[in-house]
This record gives C-alpha cells, structure tokens and sequence, in this order.
C-alpha cells in the first residue's frame, strides 16, 4: 500500500479505525495463515 | 453490564467502561488504553487480538488489586481465560502500570469513544515502552508510529532520556 494511503488511513476517526480492526479479526479468522511449507534446500542440506 | 447484544464492532466500549467502572468503586486509581489498540490510535488499523488496560492500583501491595478487579468484573459477567478477562469474547488484559506505563497513564490523552470517556497512551509513551520491549514487533510498531503519527519530538526526547532508553535504529 502506498505510503500516502496508509497516512490517510492513520488520520481516519478512531472509531472507524476500530471497526476496520474488527473487520481485520474476522477476515483473519476466516482465512488463517498457513503454516510456510519449507521446501527441501536445494543443496540437500 | 456486560451483556449486551452481539455486534460485529469489538466490544472496546464496554471495556473501557468497565475500567471507568474500576475506579468509581475504587479499585483502581486511574487507567489508560495502552498496547496495540493505543497504537491504532495513531497509526493505521490492523488486526490485534486484545485490549491492554494499564492501571494504576490503590491497593499497593503485591497482588495490585487484582483478585478485586477479576471478582469486580466477573459479577458484572466477565469471563476470565488465563491472563485475559473476556467482555463478548474480545480479550481485555488489565495490567499493572510501574515507572515508564505508569507515567504514560498519568499523562495520557483524555478522549471520548462511542460516548465513553477513556484516556489513551501518548504516541510518545507508547514509542517509548516500545523501546523498553524491544522486540521485532515492538521495532515494527516504533517505526509505524515514527511514520505516521505527529510526534512530539522533544517529548519523546525527553521520555526516552528520563527513562535511559535508547531508540532503535531504523
């Protein structure tokens, strides 16, 4: 995201803000990070 | 109290009126939104998983009140899941300011949220604390706020030096 967009997210009311956490939460929870598969090294380290 | 209707917003409200609460039934002297929550403030929203309420307590002894503050808010229906109080599932931690986060409740900034009153750690302070913690997501959340949030630079100057606390380089 650019730098300008962040700032003006940052300036938004904090009520507003905390919405967005909660839609920030709810995505999260739908869609968990997966654990990274690490691939084999290359060099059969 | 605590049983209000489910909502998609977090439940702060009701948290930080439950510490309003606190002191009205003088179990803690005052209190401020502190952690990432106090961060957003500044910054731009991004997920966190609980609310940090630091507190300064009346009762100065080792416990800081707490057993107190856990029966208060459990029989305002509360629920505690290890270190965390539970207002509609959202987790509030309740933690004892000393030193640098007691100064940061005592001059934090004084604001409304959804009709409650609530104070809110300084950006300053919370660059500060930040430093004191050190970690990876300590550095991220310093440099965040350095970005984008109106610093006091001579605050922050003079916390960090008070405090002999050194800033990360960035």
């Amino acid at each position: 995201m650019k730098p300008e967009m962040r700032q003006k997210l940052a300036r938004e009311p904090f009520a507003e803000k905390i919405r967005k956490v909660a839609q920030l939460i709810r995505l999260a929870k739908a869609f968990p990070r997966r654990p990274r598969v690490t691939p084999a090294h290359p060099y059969g380290k | 109290m605590a049983v209000t209707p489910p909502s998609d917003n977090l439940p702060l409200a009701e948290g930080l009126r439950a510490a309003n609460d606190l002191v009205s039934a003088k179990l803690i002297e005052d209190w401020a939104l502190g952690g990432a929550l106090a961060a957003i403030y500044y910054v731009e929203p991004f997920a966190t998983y609980d609310a940090d309420i630091f507190f300064i307590p009346r009762d100065k002894g080792l416990t800081a009140g707490i057993p107190a503050i856990y029966a208060h808010l459990q029989s305002q229906g509360w629920r505690v899941e290890r270190e965390h109080l539970l207002v509609r599932g959202f987790p509030v931690r309740f933690l004892a300011a000393q030193g640098l986060t007691e100064e940061a409740v005592r001059e934090a900034e004084r604001i409304h949220y959804e009709g409650v009153p609530a104070k809110v750690f300084r950006a300053e302070h919370i660059v500060a604390i930040a430093a004191s913690a050190g970690r990876a997501k300590d550095k991220a959340r310093i440099e965040q706020l350095l970005q984008q949030a109106d610093l006091d630079k001579t605050f922050l100057e003079n916390v960090v030096h008070r405090h002999k606390l050194k800033l990360p380089t960035l």
